[in-house]
This record gives structure tokens, sequence and C-alpha cells, in this order.
């Protein structure tokens, strides 16, 4: 059995420094600055379950991602963590898109690509966590799909099974190939790049396309593809106390207990 | 034909998820403002009971498709059966309860459709854009109160919104009718095929039902651990939750993941520790009664966001809390 | 001029940062206090190819070079040093199979030490001194096909914990580098010598007692061993160390920052007093410049330059990341008060590791008495 697997990731900005995250007050636009950007964090996931069935069988493991140029980045250390190969689809024409509009690149971006039998995505990213593309995806390619994946195995050579979390416990699925299934985190832990997957990615290329090279048409992604749009960018009004309470931590818990009190909170 | 509203009204087991009620009473808040019905759309092998509660709630049409094959969620029938019905009655607006099913077919059945998908909305309004009343779908921005207001160019509009955000449809005469829908699942797509559901006992209380959550964040860093956190919880008979980078950093698990990817509380009191307050992390606790902040940036937008804040060093303040509310209990 | 790692130095480093964050840090003080050497890391290490980082990829090394070897150690040694040290001491053994051993040599010992399955030793220094080896007595007699070897060696990093030893003996008035597997006979690990810091890394004597070995063992041509362990020792061992400084240096400082960010005095955070300020802009500033002293050495090696020539510049990156450390550590210890000298706390261990660091692959004077005939000259 080989198997072909293609890994959709993203550039994401780094969790850990969202609190660097500011707004401009006059144009209300978010700065993004000095902060770094990394894999999203379940794309790794899925990238580590590519990785891992490719050690039992024998596959090929492609990465995937729509972004700006910069986005190589992400794709050389995937690339280091052990991926065979990566495709960066990079054209003005596809930035601002929504998720209809991302899933309109991805899906003829994996197909350009070749055949493939699975289809890996992290469940949602940490910067707009709809969860969305994923699906998205698999409706234009046409094939089936999951969510929520936690654990995949195989049935037969080309059927898994495959448990899916529910708000409480699990649906089991047998999944027919070629599939694409969204991971989540429980699903492994994933592996630590090595100095050897790293010169071993410097002999791995990276293939670019724009949108003409995909044979999409630009009105079909990025910002025009994209039914949703934003109009307006404001601030909720909150309804909220907004009591802060400063001093010596004895005189701030003491104060903060009394209000609780005061508020009925502690009542169980 | 006049306008339609639907609500996609998921059943999982035998069960109404609460959420389809939840969205009811948003759905029913909307067409006041833009006149037709509100419809719900019910999927499942026998489900004419809760048709009928739907109907109990104020739903003016509950379109049924019965079939023993849609006992269980199978998500290419449940997609391609909703697609058409969508495409042959074209209502204006669909509405999606966001859970860990209703979130991947409103995304599926958005792509084939071809239309717009706001995921994980707060509010929802219809308001006149250039002169013509399109549903308003409001989402968190980054951080503190910012949000954003998303329209969607073609139709139908759709949205879908997380348990717990908005308010259930009241219970009120039942006055609406229930219309079946043709299932048509000859040669059906089964290359997905849904063989059972395992329900599993919650270790602990669900979060959502918690009257107190105590939730800590990347700030709990400096302690080097998140005990005090549950001891905290402890003593207030609360439950524990978190923040992304809590998850990230093996704190909490997936199912105490509190905001946009995670959960929806509405507890009588929310603490926040060592949280900036990322939106992604405020919407999650929006509706709580009262919210208490204990961070050490005083510039945080997490205290734009709660009633109490005290701006210090958790490693100082938590243990002190913890004593002084053990006493007062 | 271009001051940016390559791609690969920096993915490089973003992952030996990772490492040692999250397998290194959570295991610290634990190592430190059993004192027992972590084979496990090692292996792990090997594993990812950091332990063959300099070596040729056909010995199964990674082949990154000296200034991701630099970086790694320091990466390594911002959370744990001893382990830095271990890099820095077996690369020492690695160099010199590589450089100048038969291709026989490099295939039969090159892979297993690469991957941490086998250890190796430098043993060079005897009570004598160790900044002079021409004052070396151990003797290795030529016997038909075989070296007969009489002395002791003290002070040798590792050989507790070693498979194979590369000393320093002499034959008639030649000196030889020579390879002795751990069980030869007449070759014993005589004790472990108490000292401080690195505290995981045994450090003992050796004594070789008519202990015969093959004479294919000897490393090079015959007669050239003082120019193999001057050239190994100021080539690895300095750049090696002055990774471990810079790493200890960061280790200490990061540590400081956290905490005055988070101590208060007076209702404030101390970082807002002018002098906790300063102090930590000094410890800053001068991280910034020995880093760059450092990388410089190790670039230098990258681009091929004459090992002669920048011989000078490897001596000060040695000399001043040691002194950096030695700088960093006091000046940590008094920022973060009682926590500072806490034995629970990790920086006043590194105080003790960063002492070490003065006489290894060199002592200062050693380091300003090369760079002084340069400029003298």
């Amino acid at each position: 059995m080989a198997l072909n697997i293609v890994v959709c990731i993203k550039q994401v900005p780094d969790p850990e420094h969202f609190s660097k995250v500011s707004l401009d007050p006059v144009t209300k636009t978010i700065s993004r600055e000095g902060i770094p950007a990394i894999i999203n964090p379940l794309d790794k996931n899925a990238l580590e379950e590519g990785l891992r069935i490719k050690e039992k069988f024998s596959a090929k493991v492609a990465v995937i991602t729509m972004g700006p140029p910069q986005a190589r980045r992400a794709l050389e250390e995937a690339l280091a963590m052990g991926a065979d190969e990566a495709f960066l689809l990079c054209d003005k024409a596809f930035a601002a898109a929504d998720t209809l509009g991302t899933a309109c690149a991805l899906a003829p971006g994996i197909q350009k690509i070749g055949h493939f039998d699975l289809v890996l995505c992290g469940n949602e990213t940490v910067d707009s966590g709809t969860g969305q593309v994923g699906p998205q995806i698999a409706q234009f390619l046409n094939i089936p799909y999951l969510t929520k994946v936690k654990e995949i195995a195989f049935d037969e050579e080309r059927t898994l099974i495959v448990k899916r979390g529910l708000e409480q416990g699990y649906m089991r699925v047998r999944v027919k190939l070629p599939a694409l299934l969204a991971v989540n985190k429980e699903i492994n832990k994933p592996r630590l790049t090595t100095a050897f997957g790293i010169i071993a990615a410097a002999e791995k290329e990276i293939k670019a396309f724009d949108c003409r090279e995909l044979g999409v048409d630009p009105n079909d992604v990025g910002i025009s593809g994209s039914p949703t749009r934003v109009v307006e960018t404001f601030q909720r009004v909150s309804q909220r106390r907004r009591e802060v309470i400063y001093g010596s931590p004895e005189e701030a818990v003491k104060k903060t207990t009394e209000r609780l009190k005061e508020f009925g909170a502690l009542v169980q | 034909m006049s306008k339609e509203i639907w609500v996609w009204a998921e059943q999982r087991q035998g069960r109404l998820m609460p959420v389809s009620l939840e969205l009811l009473g948003k759905g029913q808040e909307l067409s006041r403002k833009l006149g037709g019905k509100v419809a719900a759309v019910l999927m499942g092998a026998e489900v004419r009971e809760l048709a009928a509660e739907l109907l109990e709630h104020g739903c003016e049409k509950v379109y049924v498709a019965e079939d023993p094959i849609l006992s269980l969620y199978q998500s290419g029938p449940y997609g391609n059966l909703l697609a058409g019905y969508i495409e042959e009655s074209k209502p204006e607006i669909v509405l999606w309860g966001a859970t860990s099913v209703g979130g991947e077919l409103a995304a599926w059945v958005a792509a084939r459709l071809r239309t717009g998908l706001t995921a994980h909305c707060i509010d929802l309004y219809i308001d006149d854009i250039k002169g013509k009343p399109q549903l308003v779908q409001v989402v968190p921005g980054w951080g503190g109160n910012l949000a954003l207001k998303i329209v969607c160019d073609t139709t139908p509009q759709m949205a879908t919104v997380k348990p717990g955000v908005m308010a259930e449809a009241p219970r009120t005469k039942a006055q609406g009718e229930i219309l079946p829908l043709a299932v048509e699942i000859k040669g059906g797509d089964f290359r997905a095929e849904t063989i059972e559901i395992v329900e599993e006992e919650l270790e602990e209380r669900p979060l959502e039902e918690a009257k107190i959550v105590v939730a800590g964040g990347w700030g709990l860093n400096s302690l080097g651990s998140f005990e005090l956190v549950g001891e905290l919880a402890k003593v207030l008979g609360g439950a524990v939750g978190g923040t992304r980078p809590a998850l990230d950093k093996g704190w909490i698990t997936e199912s105490s993941l509190i905001g946009q990817s995670g959960k929806t509380v509405s507890p009588d009191l929310f603490i926040s520790l060592g949280a900036s307050g990322a939106a992604q992390f405020t919407t999650g606790f929006e509706k709580a009664k009262v919210i208490l902040a204990v961070e050490q940036n005083p510039q945080a937008p997490i205290f734009e966001i709660a009633d109490i804040g005290i701006v210090g060093d958790l490693k100082s303040i938590l243990p002190l809390l913890i004593q002084e509310l053990k006493k007062g209990l | 001029m271009n001051f940016d790692l390559t791609r690969q130095q920096e993915m490089l480093r973003d992952t030996v940062r990772q490492f040692a964050d999250s397998e290194l840090a959570p295991r610290a003080l634990e190592l430190d206090e059993r004192g027992e050497f972590p084979f496990d890391i090692v292996k792990r290490t090997g594993e990812m190819g950091l332990i063959g980082i300099m070596t040729p990829k056909e010995y199964g090394g990674t082949e990154m070079g000296h200034l991701a070897r630099m970086v790694a150690i320091e990466e390594i040694s911002r959370v744990y040093p001893p382990l830095g040290f271990f890099f820095q001491t077996c690369h020492l053994g690695h160099y010199s199979i590589q450089n100048w051993g038969t291709e026989e040599q490099k295939t039969k010992y090159l892979p297993s030490l690469c991957k941490g399955e086998k250890i190796i030793c430098d043993a060079i220094t005897e009570a004598s001194g160790g900044s002079d080896p021409t004052t070396t007595q151990t003797t290795a007699q030529l016997d038909g096909n075989e070296f007969v070897i009489n002395g002791r060696k003290v002070y040798i990093t590792l050989a507790g914990v070693a498979d194979l030893a590369c000393i320093l003996a002499k034959t008639d008035d030649k000196f030889n580098t020579i390879l002795v597997e751990k069980g030869t006979p007449g070759f014993e690990i005589v004790r472990r010598e108490n000292i401080a810091g690195f505290s995981t890394m045994p450090v003992n004597e050796l004594a070789f007692t008519n202990c015969r070995v093959p004479k294919t063992n000897l490393i090079g041509q015959e007669g050239r061993g003082l120019g193999i362990g001057l050239t190994t020792i100021s080539v690895i061992g300095r750049t090696g160390v002055a990774g471990i400084g810079l790493g200890i240096a960061r280790g200490c400082y990061e540590a400081a920052l956290k905490f005055a960010k988070e101590r208060k005095l007076y209702g404030k955070p101390i970082t807002e007093l002018q002098a906790i300020q300063f102090a930590l802009v000094d410890i800053n500033v001068d991280i910034e410049a020995a880093k760059w002293v450092s990388y410089y050495a190790a670039w230098q090696i990258d681009q091929g330059k004459d090992l002669r020539a920048i011989g000078p510049d490897i001596a000060r990156a040695k000399l001043v990341s040691c002194e950096l450390a030695n700088r960093v550590a006091p000046k940590a210890v008094q920022i973060m008060g009682a926590y500072g000298v806490s034995e629970e706390y990790h920086i006043v261990r590194r105080l003790k590791d960063a002492l070490q660091l003065f006489p290894a692959a060199g002592t200062q004077e050693i380091m300003k008495a090369t760079i002084g005939r340069s400029i003298m000259a």
C-alpha cells in the first residue's frame, strides 16, 4: 500500500504572544508586529499523524499552505519535521479570503499536487478558529470527511475506522479513502524537528503556484471569492462594573472577598 | 412565497440538542424584523416527538426528514439532503448550532451551496445594509471588547452559534405545523459511515453546569503549575477551565477549554487567573453573572470586561485568596 | 556583512530550544541532585542529530558546522549546562577521529559516537599540569605491532562513562594520539574527582599499567600528537566552552529578568527600580557583545579559514564568554535575593558550572597569551 497524504497547514501568530496583539485606535486594524509566526498547533498534529502513517505503511507526505511569501517558512519547518514535499499557494488574489475563498484555492492546490488518498488538517486554527475550511475543501474535492478526529486506525487497505469526538463521548465512523480528516489535539503529540530532519529538508523543494498556474478564476478566491465581508469593527459596550483593585495582596484579597459577597457571587 | 428563517434542529440519540431551542429563540427575534416564518429542519429515524417539542417553543413550521438510516448522524446523506432542501425552499437565513456535528455540517453545506457562513456568532440581528435588510452577524475580534460585524452577500445567509450563547425560546402554545420532507437516499453517499455513538460519562461535572468556574491562562506559568487553580475551584465547589495556551501547556484537557474553539459557560461567578483577555477566550464566559480577574498587566483587556479586577502577582495573591475564601465559607 | 543565522541554523536553534524547554527543564533539578549521568538524554540528542552536528554525514553526522554546534550548545546550556559540557567534551574525540583518523577508525567509531550509543573522552591533562602538554609523562612504547602504555591522566571529563579514550602519550620523544577502548587490560579508572559544577558529568583519574593496544589505534601520523591535541582543544574545546558560557549567561539572565518582573517591593515590580533595571541592561548588553565575538569565531571555522590565523579570534570567544558567565551568574544571584542562593533554584548551581569554564580548554591566561602573541607580533 502506497498512500499519498496531503497535509494542509497554516502559518498563524504564536498564541503565547497574543497579549502583544494591539489595536490601532484610529484604523481599528490589528497590529501583529513583533509577534512570531508558527505553524498552527493542530496542523502539527495533522502532520504528525501523516508521518506516523508513513512510518507504518509506505506513504508520501506532502504539505500545502496558502499564504504570503513568508509562509514558506512554515513549509520549511514541516519539511524538517519529515514531510516529503511542500507546496505554497501564493498570489495577491488569494488575500483576505474567508473560509470559502480559502477552500476554493486549497482544493485545486491539492489536486494540482496529483493523486491523493488522504487529506489531513488541524480541526481549527488558533487565529480564526472556525473549523470550516476542512469540510469545505472536502466538499470541493468531493470526498468524505470527518472533523474532531482523535484516533485513526486502518481497517482494510483503503478503509479507516476513525474516532471523532463529540460533546460527551465519541462517534466511530468507517471511512473509505480518499478522505479528509481534521484532527484534534488528543490524536498525538507532534515530534520535535531534528538536525537530521533539517539537513534532509535542504534537499527538498518547495513548489509555489499562483492563481494562473492553479487554473483558478481570481474571482473565486481571496476577497472576491468570499461571500462574507466585514462591514464594521466596533468596541462593544461593557456592562461590567470594571472595578480594579490595586494595593498590597492582603488588602486586595480582602476587598475582593467583600465585593464578591456583596454581589452574591459566592452563594452556591 | 414568504421568506423563511431556518434553524437546523439537531437531535442526537433521540434527544434534541439544547442549542436548537436557543437558535429558535433568536430566529423568532429575527423574523419579527424580517417578516416571514421560523422553521426548523429535523432529521432522524422517528422524530415526531421532537418536532412537537419545537412547536411548543413557538416554531411555526417543522420540516421533518424521517428514515431509519438517518437515526445516527451520517455526514454524506445529512449534507446532501440538507443542501437539497435549502436549494428547493430557498430560506433567507439558516442558523446552525456550532456543536461538534453542526459546525462541520454547516461548513460543508455552505461550500456545496457556495454561500457564506459565519462561525461562532455572539449576536445576530437584521439591519438595513445599503437599503436592503440583511442579517448582521457579530463575531469577536481580537482583544477586549472588540467585535466585527459581518454580512453575507449570497443566500441563504448562514451562521453558526455556540451552545449557551443565545437564550432558549420560551414555551408557548403550539400552533405551527409539521411538514414531512422527501428522503431520497438511494445510492446515497456512505463513504463515511457512522457505526455507533459511544457516550462517555464525564469524570467531572460538565463545565457548562458549574455555578462557579475558575480558569487559568498563560500567566500561571510564573507559578510553574496549575495546581492552585484546582485548589481554588475546590474551595469554591466550582469547576476548572483554561485558555488555549493553558491547553497547549498541557495544564487542562480539551474538554476544559473555554472560548471560541472551546466551551461557552455562564456561571454565577467566573474567575480568570493570569489571562490577558484575548477575545478567543473571553467570548466563552461573557454571560457570567460576575467576573473576577487577576492579572499582572494593568493594561490587559481582561479588566475591561471584569466586574472586579486585581492587578498583581498571582504568586502572592492566589494563596491568600484561597485562604480568605476558605475562611468565608 | 550578514549577521543572520541561515534558515537551517535558525530552525536548529528553535528545535533545540524547544527540546531544552520541554525535555531538559523539567528534569534539570532532579538530575543535578542525583548526580547521575543522563544516558537517556544523551541518546535522545544522538537521535536528534545533535551529537554528530559537526561530523560528516557519511559517518552518521549531520554536518551542520561549528556555528550550528555553538548555537546548539548555547541553547542546551541555557537550560542545562552539564549537557552542554558533555557536547564540548565528547566532540574533542570526535573531531580528532574525523580529522586525522583512518577510514577504518572513522567507520568503526563515529556512527555509534554520533548516536550517543558510545561515548569518548579526551585524555591529555596530567598531574604536571594541563596548560602545557609538552610535560606529558605518559608513555606509549612500541612493541612489535602494539603500543604499551604506562602513566596517569587527571581531571578527565566523561572518563567514568566513556567507552573509548583518546589519549596523548609519548613514544620516545615523540607525541602520539592513541585510542584506548574501555576494558583493555591495564586501563583503569582510578577514582572520580570531587569537583564543583557540572554535577552529572563524571571527572576522573585514569591509570595505564602496561596497557597494550594495537598500533592501528594511532590517530594521525606518528609524532603528530601534540599538534592534534592542541588544535582540537583550541578549535573544539574553546568554541564549545564559549557556547556554554553564552548559554549559562542567558539562562541566568532570563531567570533574573522573570524574577524581577514578578517581584514586588513597596507595591511595584523591582524592574521599576533603576538599580535593578540597569543591572539587567548591563547583563543584556554584555551577552550581546560576547555572543557576536563568539559567533564570529565559529563562523570563521565554517568559512574554512586558516585555523592558525583565527586562533586569537577563537581565544577571544572563550575568554569573553567564560568571563560573561562568571559575571552574569553572580549578578543574577544578587538580583534574585534569597532565591538566588536557594539550592532549590537553578541559579546557584549555574554559578558553580560557570566556575568550571575557567580551566576548561585552556585557562583565561592561556587565552590572553595567545591573543597577546598575535598583537605583539
